[in-house]
């Protein structure tokens, strides 16, 4: 069978201050009719670039210095205007990353997918990717949606022509885990029923694995591997994709995983908080009301010294909103928050000094958590300093050093500024401006999400080791189930701001108790090819909890929400 | 949606109230006293305060300002020191010999400057862009009175086939004033395009960077499409606010042109009062430019919504 | 289980020497100089108009307010380079010392401005709230009337000394600059850098200087060029109207409505004036426009 896209020796390179920088070196691939190829790789890999030349195009001020792509025997640069316009109407479209700002805001849905052309009317392609009441649906705008029926629009819109070629950018990156495995699903069925060939962009190997036959793994630019995907993930030959592969975090970790430079993969054990571990806070029965909306509602755990305990759930589940209380940027409406040492039901500046520095807040996205006009010794040097931990200047400075080297950075780095730092470098100083307080309660809010992940090992790791040196209650936020697995002595499931379960991390995940969690764990991907997703666990239920009779107690502090079982 | 508008109304009010609240102060606060000012200095302390008394002068200034305001609902505006007419009528004769102007400007700046800022926006970094932001930069590099003064010298002086200077009083008739209607309204056109020149092309640079037009020219859609359809809602929201600003400030640039061209309008009416101290006069054109901004703004507003259906669906919750 | 007491990963080290960390303000702005054509020509344009300013006595032997009426109205020529005005002044020394009340009026009255919207736009930011709802609505009552209005109406009460103008200016622009500088610091307060200096429980000025300042002073160096331009502009319509500078004083405004009537018979007389305005003019705006680009800051979104 011939192929369908062929891409050969592509190079792309972008215009940056009077310098030009190739982003793309001689990529090459081709891709059979019907067949899934996934393009993987790390940020700056320029996998989005070379998904893009699918349809020829280059963002402003890129240019392309060589190869061809043929698509459907057409070169696709060399096509002239209304060529092109042809092919990208007809025989390939794209799936962008975000359907939220991919779709026109002052257009009404149904319009924009009319606009597409085809000759498949409009509710027929909204029923067909999945929506209810389509006729409905499409006099709505993109805003009045939610992301997960964004993306379906945005997919119908692909759909609209009957193309051959399906161009997908990191289609269900920003999705919850729920959403993005039903997202995946209906891309699959749709790719089978429709018999597209489909190009694939995804940092996530989860779900290349899930998707792709033929994967083509890039880094910086070139391609350092490529194979059908079963083989890939069985026996990877380049190191880097050794390493890649050996980075992802699996629900099956019993601790956190140790990945060698080689791509070896070494499973460190928990160490066991002792029974007689202080606590080192208590959250009881604590409420939050945005406006007149309940963000969290009676949620109550404790958290020891020396252990993490894991928040885990969906966006709008409320975990982070919890941890701005904590660290006191946010009131409480009701409840008791207290640590070992003190009250924390007031705000921040209503907490004495003493208080305030033994919780500390470590931030979700590194981009934005250092003042980029100011260097990173100075982001370490200004808590010592403000919580007088410091003395003199010089003494300040070199414990800033000293922090610095304690989150396995070079001291050398205080002199930087944040701009200068890779994200995973951002993220350890970060830390180290929480560490300045000498803490005893870590608050990590979603702290590797936006990482790679090769770096969210690192960054695991370090918080690991650094909970153990410094004997640290962590309070680790996620959702990442597999990040979880590997890092927390404890989990607490939150939906809707209410915990639906909670239990020691081995006993949860070896048993989850209530439906909820049985989804998410369900919707969760591995990055194994043969990994069998258990399917119709989405059983619907209710919730049954009422007072005095909230809990099912599993044993050894695993308990579950009452809920029954509901029809329809 | 409703309540956004409501809300929007109910904010342009507010603001209303306040600044004529601002300008009643301001011009109680200027020195000298009305009445002395009126009866010249020689005037007996009787004379002035029995005609302190007729104007009400000797209420406090609260009780005088909602008279000012409860007249002025009624386009009363009290009468002119000097000419002691009655403000309200003799007002709205410059006020309508200025709309002339205003009209013309507006027509011709707005459509002029959107179209010629589109196609910056569209032609970035290429030569029209070039020229037209070069042109614009020296548009509003340059005084109103300095691109009338210009304008004079090439069409008055070189080429004489527009009037310089105006001969006629306020009552002058729409055929007299119209040719003299031309060079005050270009020189305003061209400081006022600038602004909105510049503007346009930065939204539609903004917005045709945008993924969604991106994912609209890759829907293979023609580039004329793209550009009314998809760009064009997005790019206009932001100009909208930009015009309405610069409507706005048309009352102050009228000021300087009018002078220029002696034009019996608003401008030059305001600035006899000023040399005149003609309270009255004064406090009701500054009322009417408030108006006039206030109206301007809500106009911005709805016009905004009209384009944007976050606006009208979320019941106008911006955040 | 010796195996898994592998050694921490060694410090990575950082990259190379120590380039640019250190970057002052003062080096920022030299490399943005130096990278950026219109904003070194812009900057070039107004600091050629400083130093003729500055050396105005040493630049030209006649007198700015004292002629000779026996040399009236006369053309360009050997001893008068753009001629003289009806009063037998010479119109380039009147130019020149123009340039001194221009521009020391102009720039007090903007630093005054620039320093009073910027206090008040990062209060409204950072404190939101009321605070922020009734400045914003007083504000935009202030903007609502026209600012030549307004400056017409304080000149004839408190009559035409430059100190008057410069105060009156500064209040009249303030509500622009809180408008652009309160859009820049909204959007560095969500940073989470602000928000850990919260959670440490900085004070509000603490914050404001160590965390939002540094990452508004661009916004706020643009401003300052885009409103000093603007304020020029302004000046040069009051004294234009009668309104500003005195007679004899130099200065270009009135330059310009003394020499209108005569543009036939010497034309200079008028022009020159007005080429002096329009590029000190076109320099701010091209170094706002320079610097703006550079920097990233988009000045004129930032106020809407």
């Amino acid at each position: 069978m011939s192929a369908i896209v062929s891409v050969a020796g592509l190079g792309v390179a972008y215009r940056s201050g009077g310098r030009e920088i190739p982003v793309v070196h001689d990529v090459s691939f081709d891709l059979a009719p019907g067949e899934t190829l996934a393009l993987v790789g790390e940020s700056g890999s320029g996998k989005s670039t070379v998904a893009a030349t699918l349809l020829g195009h280059l963002r402003y001020g890129s240019r392309l210095t060589g190869g061809t792509v043929r698509v459907d025997g057409q070169d696709v640069f060399a096509l002239p205007a209304r060529e092109l316009r042809r092919l990208r109407g007809g025989t390939v479209a794209m799936i962008a990353q975000n359907a939220g700002q991919a779709l026109t805001p002052s257009m009404r849905i149904g319009r924009q997918i009319a606009e597409a052309g085809g000759d498949v009317p409009v509710t027929e392609l909204l029923e067909q990717v999945r929506l209810p009441r389509p006729g409905e649906l499409a006099r709505r705008y993109p805003h009045e949606l939610s992301g997960g029926q964004q993306q379906r629009v945005a997919i119908a819109m692909a759909i609209a022509t009957r193309p051959k070629v399906l161009v997908l950018d990191e289609p269900t990156t920003g999705l919850d885990v729920l959403t993005q495995r039903s997202v995946l699903d209906l891309v699959g069925s749709l790719r089978d029923e429709l018999g597209l060939a489909a190009v694939l962009v995804s940092h996530d190997l989860g779900v290349v694995a899930r998707m792709a036959d033929e994967v083509c793994v890039l880094r910086s630019g070139r391609v350092v591997e490529a194979a059908p995907t079963r083989r890939l993930f069985a026996a990877p030959v380049d190191p880097y994709t050794r390493r890649l592969l050996a980075s992802v975090p699996r629900l099956s970790d019993t601790g956190l995983a140790l990945v060698g430079e080689d791509g070896t993969r070494e499973v460190r054990p928990k160490r066991p908080v002792p029974d007689d571990a202080a606590r080192s806070v208590d959250v009881r029965d604590v409420t939050i009301d945005y406006g007149s909306s309940r963000a969290v509602d009676g949620v109550s755990f404790q958290v020891r010294r020396g252990e993490v305990l894991a928040l885990v759930g969906e966006s709008g589940s409320g975990k982070s909103t919890l941890a701005w209380a904590l660290a006191g940027l946010r009131a409480p409406s009701g409840g008791a928050m207290t640590h070992e040492s003190g009250d924390l039901g007031g705000s921040a500046r209503r907490r004495p000094l003493a208080l305030r520095r033994k919780i500390q807040l470590v931030f979700q996205n590194a981009d934005t958590s250092l003042n980029p006009r100011r260097s990173v010794g100075d982001a370490v040097r200004r808590p010592l300093r403000f919580f007088g931990a410091g003395g003199s200047r010089d003494e300040v400075a070199s414990r800033a050093r000293r922090l610095i080297t304690d989150v396995r950075l070079d001291p050398d780095f205080a002199d930087r500024l944040p701009a200068q730092l890779s994200g995973g470098q951002r993220q350890r100083i970060g830390i180290a401006r929480a560490l300045a307080g000498e803490p005893d309660v870590l608050i990590a809010d979603e702290i590797t999400t936006a990482l790679d992940v090769s770096v969210q090992a690192d960054v695991l790791r370090l918080l690991d080791d650094l909970r153990r040196e410094r004997d640290l209650a962590c309070l680790f936020i996620s959702h990442d189930l597999a990040v979880v697995r590997g890092i927390a002595d404890r989990v607490v499931v939150l939906r809707h701001g209410v915990v639906v379960e909670e239990g020691p991390t081995d006993a949860v995940f070896a048993d989850p108790g209530h439906p909820y969690t049985r989804q998410l764990m369900a919707a969760a991907l591995e990055p194994d090819p043969d990994a069998v997703a258990p399917a119709g666990v989405a059983d619907a239920w209710a919730d049954a909890a009422e007072a005095g009779a909230v809990w099912d107690e599993l044993g050894g502090g695993h308990r579950v929400r009452r809920w029954r079982a509901a029809d329809g | 949606m409703f309540t956004f508008i409501v809300r929007r109304v109910v904010a342009a009010f507010g603001t209303l109230l306040l600044s004529s609240v601002m300008v009643f102060l301001a011009v109680q606060a200027l020195p000298g006293d009305v009445a002395t000012q009126v009866l010249g200095k020689d005037a007996t302390p009787d004379a002035v305060a029995a005609l302190r008394k007729q104007m009400g002068l000797d209420q406090p200034a609260w009780e005088r300002y909602f008279d000012w305001i409860k007249g002025a609902l009624h386009g009363d505006f009290g009468t002119s020191l000097v000419t002691t007419k009655p403000v309200g009528s003799e007002v709205a004769q410059y006020l309508g010999n200025s709309a002339m102007i205003a009209v013309v400007t507006v027509l011709f700046a707005v459509t002029g400057s959107l179209v010629l800022g589109i196609l910056a926006g569209l032609y970035r970094d290429r030569w029209p862009d070039h020229v037209i932001s070069t042109v614009s930069l020296v548009g509003m590099s340059i005084p109103e009175f300095v691109v009338a003064t210009l304008l004079v010298l090439a069409f008055s002086v070189t080429v004489p086939v527009l009037p310089a200077v105006v001969l006629y009083g306020p009552g002058a008739g729409f055929g007299q004033l119209l040719p003299a209607v031309w060079l005050p309204a270009a020189s305003l056109a061209i400081v006022m395009a600038a602004y909105i020149v510049r503007m346009a092309r930065t939204s539609v640079i903004d917005v045709m960077a945008s993924e969604y037009v991106t994912t609209a020219r890759l829907k293979g859609l023609s580039t004329w499409r793209v550009v009314t359809r998809h760009a064009l809602p997005g790019a206009l929201l932001p100009t909208l606010h930009v015009i309405a600003l610069n409507v706005a400030w048309l009352i102050g640039g009228v000021a300087v042109v009018e002078n220029v061209f002696n034009y019996p309008g608003i401008g030059k009416l305001l600035l006899t009062s000023v040399q005149n101290r003609d309270l009255p006069v004064i406090q009701a054109i500054a009322l009417i430019s408030a108006v006039v901004y206030v109206i301007c703004n809500l106009a911005a507003d709805l016009g905004s919504m009209a384009l944007n259906p976050k606006l009208r669906t979320r019941g106008g919750r911006t955040r | 289980m010796s195996a898994l007491k592998t050694p921490a990963p060694a410090p990575v080290p950082a990259p190379s020497a120590r380039s640019g960390a250190s970057g002052s303000a003062a080096a920022r702005a030299w490399r943005t100089v130096r990278s950026s054509r219109p904003a070194a020509i812009g900057l070039a344009i107004v600091a050629v108009h400083l130093v003729i300013a500055l050396l105005a006595p040493l630049l030209t032997p006649y007198h700015p307010t004292v002629g000779d009426a026996s040399h009236a109205l006369l053309g360009p020529g050997a001893d008068h380079w753009a001629g003289t005005d009806q009063y037998g002044r010479d119109v380039l020394t009147r130019v020149v010392y123009g340039g001194r009340y221009a521009l020391g009026v102009s720039v007090t009255a903007t630093l005054i401005t620039i320093a009073l919207g910027t206090v008040l736009g990062c209060a409204a930011a950072l404190r939101g709230g009321w605070l922020d709802d009734v400045l914003m609505r007083i504000l935009d009552a202030v903007l609502s009337i026209p600012a030549i209005l307004v400056l017409l109406v304080i000149v004839t009460a408190l009559g035409t000394g430059s100190g008057v103008i410069v105060l009156a200016i500064g209040v009249i622009c303030v509500p622009q600059v809180v408008r652009v500088v309160r859009g820049a610091a909204l959007a560095v307060v969500p940073q989470d850098y602000v928000t850990a200096a919260r959670a440490r429980g900085e004070s509000t000025w603490a914050i404001l200087r160590r965390e939002v300042l540094p990452n508004i002073i661009d916004v706020v160096c643009v401003e300052f060029a885009m409103r000093a331009s603007w304020v020029v502009l302004l000046i040069s319509s009051l004294s234009f109207l009668g309104f500003g500078a005195d007679p004899p004083t130099p200065d270009w405004g009135l330059m310009v409505s003394e020499n209108r009537t005569a543009i036939t018979v010497v034309p200079m007389a008028s022009l020159a004036p007005i080429i002096a305005l329009a590029t000190l003019v076109v320099g701010l705006n091209l170094a706002a426009d320079g610097l703006s680009k550079a920097w990233g800051v988009d000045r004129i979104r930032e106020g809407s």
